[in-house]
């Protein structure tokens, strides 16, 4: 999978390769709008990652110049305006989506996945880790080929967890994920203790291994080394 | 009080000393005026009479008005004024008449006489003189005030509009105050001075503005890169200690992106930045937004009841209807109490959230306020958005206490 990134920020722009890199993503890199828009005109990219506030030009632009030269790639825009309108603009003029800073790589990283899934890269919405499989489509979950039922928070909550898996993730970063504008719920997160202490009982309930690991009781992990 | 009233009023009461004061001394100066003439008359009649009788030596008859009487030799007062009064037999009423007295000599032989004349005239003439000019004074008073208020209305037609004009001015409306210009000095000159403060206020205002946002959108940018390192950092072998340092500096990261947000949604929403475009029902967004805390009450043991009398609409952008529910519903779950009880109420143009909670945690209107918190985990900014969002919207939001906290929003009655 090719992913071109295009953020001013050099550190930012690092920080996201080195974490997509290390998920074996193929990435490459544009620091404004110039080196950008070489790359979408010369080059194929699977997923393009876009900052709209460029030092150089508006990141609108240039994607209107992928949905004409790289009309194939998924486009996730980074914006630090969170602005509804922006969101709206972003989505009309052809983003699959949009992410605001500051954002979470596990967070980024479920976007990617999932417009990949949408786009149908992975040719399948089958999600297999083990003796689990998730179905995105009908948003089931299996455990040896048995249905295994969880409500939709929990349901989001393993998908998350699977996607990022081998990551320790902060009961707060899982909280975010799954309330995303509720932000003033101070109480979520023990809400997410209990929910995957559900969800680990369901799982061995129904004969699967516990691959949650907890950290110091702040941080989880799904994990099976 | 107006100032037209105030100056017309004290122009009134100054007036109308004035004019009594002016009526009552006319009567009484021209009372001495026309005595005086009166008495110089009667002297000059007592001379023409004493040389009468010198030249023909015969006494005239001129009952009442003069009397003349001969004496035997020179006794009393030579001359004298005195009021006398006498009965007029014509009129049949007694009346009142200065009387000159005088003896003279004449042909050897001394003369008494008196002479009269009817002071009721004189009084009269007073009276009406005095009437007549407290009736012109009267009219003039009248006129001039009507021409004074006339002047008046005219002079300050163009000071009330632009008064108006200012009462009406808002900073956020993008507009420039606009005064009209009166050709007197002094309002001109109140005028450049108005015209001043709002530019400079409203440069003020914009900058403000504009340094909320920009600081907020830069703040995004380090946050993000000092967040996505500490995840990173996260990944790595760690002690316990190490592992829970990184985690307290993340979530302290992630409280201040929180804050961020917050602040920048407060700012946009005091900027009319969300158009309110959308017909929203209340009801359906609550049902929707009951379904999504769900887990979150379970949590709590919370029971939630709905009670949708009437459908309430608004006209609002729909995110904004969402966070106000949002904030309004997180705010009853989170100062609520285990196994307590959230109860919404929807009726046309109010709704009513109330939740159980401890007794002591919100006072008064003051929980609207930036970083009131009743609790130290929140933020203290929710129901700030919440008051801006009713705000903007011509919505009331009301705070009250019982065995419940209530927070009643209902929509303003448009004064037309």
């Amino acid at each position: 999978m090719k992913i071109l990134i295009v953020e001013d920020e050099i550190e930012l722009l690092i920080a996201i390769s080195n974490y997509l890199t290390k998920e074996n993503y193929i990435c490459e890199l544009a620091e404004n709008f110039a080196k950008a828009y070489e790359k979408i005109t010369i080059y194929e990219y699977d997923i393009i990652l876009l900052d709209i506030t460029l030092p150089d030009g508006n990141g609108l632009e240039l994607l209107k110049s992928i949905k004409k030269y790289n009309l194939k790639a998924g486009i996730i825009i980074l914006s630090a305006r969170d602005s509804l309108d922006d969101k709206i603009i972003g989505l009309d003029e052809g983003a699959d989506d949009y992410i605001t800073k500051p954002f979470k790589l596990t967070e980024l990283n479920s976007r990617v996945k999932a417009l990949l899934r949408r786009l149908n890269y992975t040719g399948s919405n089958i999600l297999v880790f083990n003796e689990i499989s998730i179905n995105t489509d009908s948003k089931t979950i299996a455990i040896h080929d048995k249905q295994l039922t969880l409500t939709k928070k929990e349901y989001d909550i393993l998908l998350y967890l699977i996607i990022n898996q081998n990551r320790v993730l902060t009961k707060e970063a899982i909280a975010e994920h799954l309330w995303e504008d509720n932000i003033d719920l101070t109480d979520s997160y023990d809400f997410i203790y209990t929910h995957l202490n559900n969800i680990r009982k369901k799982i061995k309930a129904a004969g699967g291994a516990d691959y949650i690991t907890t950290l110091y009781g702040m941080g989880y992990k799904f994990t099976d080394q | 009080m107006k100032f037209l009233t105030k100056i017309n009023r004290n122009y009134l009461i100054l007036f109308s000393v004035i004019l009594l004061v002016i009526s009552f001394s006319t009567y009484f100066v021209l009372k001495t005026i026309i005595k005086e003439n009166i008495k110089e008359n009667l002297m000059v009649t007592g001379a023409f009479i004493k040389k009468q009788i010198a030249e023909t030596n015969r006494i005239p008859e001129l009952k009442p008005f003069i009397e003349i009487i001969q004496l035997s030799g020179k006794s009393g007062k030579n001359k004298q004024f005195k009021d006398v009064i006498l009965f007029n037999a014509k009129e049949n009423e007694e009346e009142v008449y200065i009387e000159y007295s005088e003896i003279i000599q004449a042909n050897n032989a001394y003369y008494l006489i008196k002479i009269r004349e009817a002071s009721v005239e004189s009084e009269d003439l007073a009276i009406s003189i005095a009437v007549v000019i407290f009736i012109l004074l009267l009219i003039a008073f009248v006129i001039s005030y009507l021409i004074t208020r006339r002047l008046n209305k005219t002079i300050w037609h163009r000071f009330e509009y632009n008064l108006k004009e200012i009462e009406n001015f808002n900073f956020k409306e993008n507009k420039a105050i606009q005064l009209r210009a009166s050709n007197i000095d002094e309002f001109d000159r109140l005028n450049q001075v108005i015209k001043n403060l709002t530019d400079k206020l409203k440069k003020d205002f914009l900058s403000l503005k504009e340094f909320t946002e920009n600081a907020s959108h830069e703040i995004q940018s380090p946050l993000t890169i000092a967040s996505l390192n500490l995840e990173e950092t996260l990944q790595q072998k760690l002690s316990e200690e190490s592992f829970k340092k990184v985690v307290i500096a993340i979530n302290a990261i992630q409280r201040l992106t929180v804050l961020n947000h917050n602040l920048l949604l407060l700012t946009k929403i005091e900027n009319n930045q969300f158009a309110a475009s959308d017909f929203i029902v209340l009801n359906e967004l609550i049902e929707n937004k009951i379904q999504e805390f769900d887990p979150l009450l379970r949590e709590k043991n919370i029971q939630i009841e709905f009670i949708s009398q009437s459908v309430f609409q608004v006209k609002m952008n729909l995110n904004l209807a969402g966070i106000l529910i949002n904030n309004l519903l997180s705010n009853a779950v989170n100062h609520n109490i285990d196994n307590g009880t959230i109860r919404i109420t929807v009726d046309q143009n109010e709704m009513t959230i109330c939740n159980t909670g401890t007794v002591n945690e919100l006072t008064d209107e003051t929980i609207f306020n930036r970083f009131v918190k009743g609790n130290s985990k929140s933020y203290g900014l929710g129901l700030a958005i919440v008051k801006q969002i009713c705000d903007t919207h011509q919505l009331e939001i009301h705070y009250s206490k019982n065995e419940f906290h209530c927070f009643t929003i209902s929509q303003k009655i448009a004064t037309l």
